[in-house]
C-alpha cells in the first residue's frame, strides 16, 4: 500500500526525538529538584521529624548528601532522582511528626475530659 | 524506501511494546494504593496527597507496562510509596484535629458544669456555714442569759445570807449546837406577865421579818422562867410567854405552822437561881431558828 513519505520522516523523527530525551541536559531540573528537598527536609526536621520519624529523615538525609555529590559530578539525572526521593522522604517524615502531634493533642484532651467526668461525678454523689 | 521506513519504525516500536513488567516492590505499592483508596479516612481527610499518590501510581505503571528497566520501575514505585504513606499520616493528623476540636468544646462543656456545681457547693457550704454560726451565737446568747441570771440568783442569795446574819446579829443570834438561837430577854416582858412590851414587840418584828424574808425557816419558841415561884406555875408562865410570842409573829403576818411554841418552866436554867441578876437570865424565851430546809433539832 502507498504511505506518505512525509509522514514515514515524520514518524522517525519523533521516534530520533523520543530516543534522545533521555540524554538532554537535566541540569535544571536537577538544581530545582535539590533546592525543593533541601527546604522539605529541613521543614520536616523542624516539624520533629527526627523524633517522630527517625528511619525517613536519616534516608533523607542520605539521599541529599549522594544528590550533591551527583550534582559536583555534573551527574544531574541521578541528582534528580535522588532529590526526588529525598523529598519524598522528607514530606513523609513531616507528615508523622504532625500526625504524631495532632494525636498527642487529641489524646491529652482526653485525659482532661476524663479527670473533668471522674470530678463532677463525685461532687454531684 | 517506504519499507525500510517502516521496518526501522517496527523495529524502534517493537523495543518497547514487550510483555509489561513488574517488580515485587511495585505490586507492594499497588497493595499500598489500593488499601490508601478504599481507607474512608484517606477521602475525607486527605484527598489532595491521595490525588498526588495516584498519579505517581500511575508513573510507575506506566513505566511497567512500557517495560522501562526494573531500576527506573523500582524509583517511581518508590516514590508512589512514600506518597501514598503520607496520605495516611495527613488522614490521621486530620481527624486527630477534628476530634481536639469537638471535645474542646466537650471539655469546655464540663468545665462550665464543674463550675456551677462548686458554686452551688459553696452557696450551700457557705449558707449552712452561717446556720451553724448563727446557731452558736444563739447557744452563747443562750449561756449568758443563763450565766447573767445564776450571777443575779447567786448576789440575790448573797445578798439575802447577808442581810440575814445581819439581821441575826442584830437580834444577837449565837450559833449553838441545836442551830441559831435567839434569846428574848426577861426585860422584853412586863414583870411577871406574859406580854411583850413595846422593845420585846420591836424584837419580834424584827424576827417577822426574818421569816417573811427566808420562808423556808420555821422557828422552836422555848419558854424558861427562874425557880421562883412554883414549878406548876412557872411552867405555865414559860409557855404563856411562848404562846405570846408566837401570837405576836402570827399577828405579824407568820404563818402558824412555821411557829411552834413550848415551855420548859424553871429547867434547864442557863444560871444558878441564886442572885437576881442570875435569876433574870433566867427568865428568858429561846428562839431556836430552823436550818434552810425547816429542820430544827429537838432539845
Amino acid at each position: 500500500m502507498t504511505t506518505h513519505p512525509k509522514l514515514g520522516i515524520a514518524i522517525l523523527t519523533v521516534a530520533g526525538a523520543l530516543a534522545t530525551l533521555g540524554c538532554g541536559s537535566m541540569k535544571t531540573p536537577a538544581t530545582a529538584s535539590v533546592a525543593v528537598s533541601n527546604a522539605a527536609v529541613d521543614n520536616a526536621a523542624g516539624a520533629g521529624g527526627a523524633e517522630f520519624a527517625p528511619v525517613e529523615m536519616s534516608t533523607a538525609r542520605s539521599k541529599m548528601a549522594l544528590a550533591n555529590k551527583a550534582m559536583a559530578a555534573k551527574d544531574y539525572k541521578l541528582a534528580n532522582d535522588l532529590a526526588m526521593q529525598a523529598q519524598a522522604d522528607a514530606r513523609l517524615a513531616q507528615g508523622k511528626a504532625d500526625s504524631a502531634k495532632a494525636k498527642a493533642a487529641a489524646d491529652a484532651l482526653q485525659d482532661d475530659i476524663r479527670v473533668l467526668r471522674e470530678e463532677l461525678d463525685r461532687t454531684s454523689k | 524506501m517506504k519499507r525500510f521506513a517502516l521496518l526501522t519504525l517496527a523495529v524502534a516500536l517493537g523495543a518497547c511494546s514487550s510483555v509489561p513488567r513488574t517488580t515485587s516492590l511495585l505490586d507492594q505499592t499497588r497493595v499500598d494504593y489500593r488499601a490508601a483508596q478504599s481507607d474512608a479516612s484517606v477521602a475525607r481527610y486527605a484527598p489532595l496527597e491521595l490525588k498526588q499518590a495516584g498519579d505517581a501510581m500511575e508513573q510507575a505503571n506506566a513505566a511497567a507496562s512500557h517495560s522501562e528497566s526494573d531500576d527506573k520501575i523500582d524509583k517511581l514505585a518508590y516514590l508512589a510509596k512514600q506518597k501514598i504513606a503520607l496520605t495516611q499520616e495527613v488522614a490521621k493528623q486530620k481527624a486527630a484535629e477534628a476530634e481536639v476540636a469537638m471535645s474542646a468544646k466537650e471539655r469546655d462543656q464540663m468545665r462550665l458544669a464543674q463550675r456551677t456545681n462548686e458554686a452551688d457547693k459553696a452557696k450551700a457550704d457557705s449558707l449552712q456555714a452561717n446556720q451553724v454560726a448563727q446557731a452558736a451565737l444563739d447557744e452563747a446568747a443562750l449561756a449568758q442569759r443563763r450565766t447573767g441570771e445564776a450571777q443575779r440568783a447567786n448576789r440575790e442569795s448573797q445578798a439575802r445570807a447577808a442581810q440575814l446574819e445581819a439581821q441575826l446579829a442584830e437580834l444577837s443570834a449565837k450559833k449553838t449546837e441545836r442551830g441559831i438561837v435567839i434569846t428574848l430577854g426577861d426585860v422584853l416582858f412586863g414583870v411577871d406577865v406574859a406580854r411583850l412590851n413595846p422593845d420585846g414587840m420591836r424584837t419580834a418584828q424584827k424576827l417577822a421579818d426574818v421569816l417573811q424574808q427566808n420562808p423556808n425557816r420555821n422557828v422552836l419558841i422555848e419558854g424558861y422562867t427562874d425557880s421562883t415561884g412554883t414549878a406548876p406555875h412557872n411552867q405555865e408562865l414559860s409557855e404563856r410567854r411562848a404562846g405570846a410570842v408566837r401570837s405576836a409573829l402570827q399577828e405579824m403576818g407568820v404563818a402558824g405552822g412555821r411557829v411552834t411554841a413550848r415551855g420548859y418552866g424553871q429547867s434547864n436554867p442557863v444560871a444558878a437561881n441564886d442572885t437576881a441578876q442570875n435569876r433574870q437570865l433566867n427568865r428568858r424565851v429561846e428562839i431556836v431558828l430552823s436550818d434552810d430546809g425547816g429542820k430544827i433539832s429537838q432539845r
